[in-house]
C-alpha cells in the first residue's frame, strides 16, 4: 500500500474541501507529485478508443520505416489490442486495458476470447496453456490451440498467485523466460510514492503454478515490457518514468538485470543520477543505473529481441521497443517503434525504426507491443486504432 | 465470461463497420427513435425523468465510450442493459454523434435556484479544478461529460457513485478526485453544475 502521501501531494490535492472532516486522501495517480505551479496544466491523460476502427480507417499508409522495409496490415477491428502472446500454431494472442476482452488472431480470423474482465493486459503462452493476468486475476486457459471458436473454461489460478488488489500501475505485462518461469510486474500504485519495496514497482518470476514468488528487481516504477536476451538469457525491461517533473525529466528507460534482486532506485532516483524532487531519504549511488534513457513520457512498453532472418543482420539480437506516446508532454513525444543495438561491450544505442503516427502535436495510432513472427516479420499492436501492423524487409 | 455473441460480433464487426463511413447523425437519431432512448432521456436529449441523464449536446466520446463500457457488463447499470445490448460499434458511434449534435436544454422541473448551496458548489468547483478537465464552462470534452445543466439528482447520484467506488468511468479518476467530499458537498456541486449553461 501507498505507505505515505507526499506532503507536497496534499497541499494541491484537489480534495481539500473535505479534509476537516475525512482523513487525508489521495489525488488520482495522475495528479499526484503535480506542482503547484502547474495546478491548471491542461494536461491529463489520453481517452482510450474502444468502438472498432474499420480496416481502410487504419493509418497504414502513413508508417514511416528504414530502406527496404514495408508495413502492412495484419489484423484490425480489435479495439485496446495491446501486449502480444504467440503460439507455436501460429496463434497470436492479445490483450487488453480499459475494454476488458483477450484476443486471437489466427489465419487472418480474428476472436474475442473473453469479455468483461478487469484489465487483462498480461498475456503469455507456454505448454499448450495460455495465461491471462487482469488486475488482480489470473486464469489459465488449457488446450486453447484450435478452439478459438468455443474457448475452454480457464483455470482460475488467482489464489495461488495472490497479487496485490491495487488498480493503479495494476496491469500487467507477462512473459516466460528461459528457465522456464513466468515473469511479470507489479508497478507503484502512485504516480511517486514511498512504498513497500517488497510489494510494489517490482520484477517478479513465479513457478508456471504460481508457487515461487521471487522479487527479481526493485525499485522499478512500472514496467509493461520485459525480453530476455536470446544469448545472455539477461532480463531487460522498460520502465515508465514519473509524471510532472519536467518536460523532458525523468526519462523512460530501458534496464538489464544483471543480479538478482537489484534495486532500480524508484521513487528515490530516476535516470540513475536524478534525485527525486519529492521523496528524498535515499541517494543514487545506492542503487542501479538503467543501460539506457528512453525520452522523457514517452511511454515504452512492449520490447523484444529480434532473432530472426528476414531483416538484415545488423538487426540480429537487437531490441525493437514500443512507444506508447506521451501525455504529460506539451509537445507530444514517442508513438512510434524504436531499435536498440548493443555493441560488443553491451553498450546499447538508440535509433529510429517505425514512425509517422505523430503529425505535430496530434498523435494518429499508440505502438503498444512488437512480437516477431516465425518467418522473421515483426507485429506491431496499435491499442488506439485496434490494429496490428506486420512489418517485413525485402533487398 | 465468454459470451458467444462477442465471438459473432468479432467476426461481424469489420464487415460491418467498413460499410459506414463514419458516425452519422441522422443514422444515429433514427436508432435513438428505434430504440425509444427518448422515452427517458427526452426526444430532444433533454431528460425529464428523474436520475436520468440529459444527452443532448454531451461530447460523442462520453456517450460512445460508456455505453461501450455497459453493453461489455463493465460498468453495471440495470435499466440500460437491454438498451445497450447488441449495439455494434457503428450504432453507439452514430447515437453518439446524434447527442452531441442536439442543442443543450434545461429540465423543466429545475429546482430554483438556492444562493448558499450555489455559493457553496462555486467555491468547492474552483477548488476541486473541475474545470481543467471538463473545461471552465462544464461543456465537457473527448471522454469527460458535459455538466453544464445537467439533471441535479443525477449529478448528486453519479458523483456519490464515482466517491463511493460503486462506479468507474474509462478509468478511475473521479473516484480519487472524490474521496473524502461529504454528501453536502457533492449536493452543492451538483446543484451548481445545474445552474451552469456552458457552451449553450
Amino acid at each position: 500500500m501507498l505507505r505515505r502521501l507526499l506532503g507536497f501531494g496534499l497541499a494541491t490535492m484537489v480534495a481539500a474541501p473535505a479534509l476537516a472532516q475525512a482523513p487525508a486522501a489521495p489525488p488520482p495517480a495522475w495528479a499526484q507529485g503535480r506542482p503547484a505551479a502547474l495546478n491548471a496544466s491542461p494536461l491529463a491523460p489520453n481517452a482510450p478508443k474502444l468502438t472498432v476502427t474499420p480496416a481502410d480507417q487504419v493509418p497504414v499508409g502513413k508508417l514511416t520505416l528504414p530502406q527496404g522495409f514495408k508495413a502492412e496490415i495484419y489484423a484490425a477491428g480489435m479495439p485496446g489490442a495491446r501486449m502480444m502472446a504467440l503460439a507455436p500454431d501460429g496463434t497470436l494472442f492479445i490483450g487488453t486495458r480499459t475494454i476488458g476482452r483477450v484476443y486471437a488472431v489466427k489465419d487472418g480470423k480474428t476472436y474475442t476470447l473473453a469479455s468483461g474482465l478487469k484489465q487483462p493486459n498480461g498475456i503469455a503462452f507456454v505448454n499448450g496453456s495460455l495465461y491471462v493476468i487482469a488486475i488482480n486475476q489470473v486464469l489459465r486457459f488449457d488446450g486453447i490451440q484450435g478452439k478459438l471458436d468455443a474457448p475452454p473454461a480457464p483455470v482460475d489460478m488467482t489464489n495461488t498467485f495472490n497479487l496485490p488488489p491495487e488498480e493503479h500501475h495494476g496491469w500487467k505485462f507477462a512473459t516466460i523466460g528461459p528457465d522456464a518461469k513466468l515473469y511479470m510486474q507489479v508497478g507503484a500504485p502512485c504516480n511517486i510514492c514511498e512504498l513497500d519495496e517488497n510489494r510494489h514497482a517490482l520484477l517478479l518470476r513465479y513457478n508456471l503454478d504460481g508457487s515461487g514468488r521471487e522479487i527479481v528487481a526493485r525499485g522499478v516504477r512500472n514496467s509493461v515490457g520485459m525480453a530476455h536476451h536470446p544469448q545472455t538469457g539477461q532480463l531487460w525491461f522498460t520502465n515508465n518514468g514519473r509524471d510532472w517533473a519536467g518536460e523532458d525529466e525523468p526519462h523512460d528507460s530501458l534496464g538489464v538485470v544483471t543480479r538478482v534482486g537489484q534495486h532500480f532506485g524508484f521513487p528515490f532516483c530516476h535516470n540513475g543520477n536524478m534525485q527525486d524532487p519529492d521523496v528524498q531519504g535515499r541517494a543514487c549511488s545506492e542503487f542501479s543505473a538503467p543501460a539506457l534513457l528512453l525520452g522523457a513520457h514517452t511511454a515504452a512498453l512492449g520490447i523484444r529481441f529480434y532473432t530472426g532472418d528476414m531483416f538484415p543482420a545488423e538487426y540480429k539480437n537487437s531490441m525493437f521497443i514500443a512507444r506508447h506516446g506521451s501525455w504529460n508532454r506539451t509537445q507530444r513525444s514517442g508513438y512510434d517503434v524504436v531499435n536498440v543495438t548493443l555493441d560488443a561491450a553491451g553498450k546499447p544505442t538508440l535509433r529510429p525504426f517505425m514512425g509517422g503516427l505523430l503529425e505535430g502535436n496530434t498523435f494518429l495510432g499508440r505502438p503498444t507491443d512488437v512480437q516477431q513472427m516465425p518467418d522473421g516479420s515483426l507485429l506491431v499492436s496499435d491499442e488506439q486504432m485496434g490494429a496490428i501492423y506486420r512489418i517485413t524487409y525485402a533487398k | 465470461m465468454r459470451r458467444t455473441g462477442a465471438l459473432l460480433l468479432a467476426g461481424l464487426l469489420v464487415l460491418a463497420s467498413s460499410a459506414a463511413a463514419g458516425p452519422e447523425p441522422a443514422r444515429g437519431k433514427a436508432l435513438a427513435e428505434v430504440r425509444q432512448c427518448g422515452a427517458c432521456h427526452g426526444a430532444d436529449g433533454v431528460a425529464q425523468t428523474a436520475g436520468v441523464p440529459s444527452l443532448a449536446a454531451m461530447p460523442g466520446q462520453v456517450v460512445v465510450l460508456q455505453l461501450i463500457l455497459m453493453r461489455e457488463k463493465l460498468r453495471q447499470v440495470p435499466a440500460m442493459a437491454p438498451f445497450a445490448e447488441g449495439l455494434t460499434d457503428a450504432e453507439i458511434e452514430d447515437l453518439g454523434a446524434w447527442f452531441e449534435s442536439l442543442p443543450p436544454g434545461l429540465p423543466a422541473d429545475r429546482a430554483p435556484v438556492d444562493a448558499t448551496k450555489l455559493a457553496a458548489g462555486a467555491a468547492l468547483s474552483q477548488k476541486g479544478r473541475c474545470g481543467i478537465c471538463h473545461l471552465p464552462d462544464y461543456r465537457g470534452r473527448e471522454q469527460m461529460p458535459r455538466l453544464a445543466g445537467q439533471r441535479e439528482d443525477y449529478l448528486r447520484q453519479a458523483l456519490t457513485q464515482f466517491r463511493d467506488s460503486q462506479r468507474i468511468g474509462t478509468d478511475t479518476q473521479m473516484t480519487g478526485l472524490l474521496h473524502g467530499y461529504s454528501d453536502a458537498d457533492l449536493a452543492a456541486l451538483a446543484h451548481y453544475m445545474a445552474h451552469r449553461h456552458g457552451g449553450s
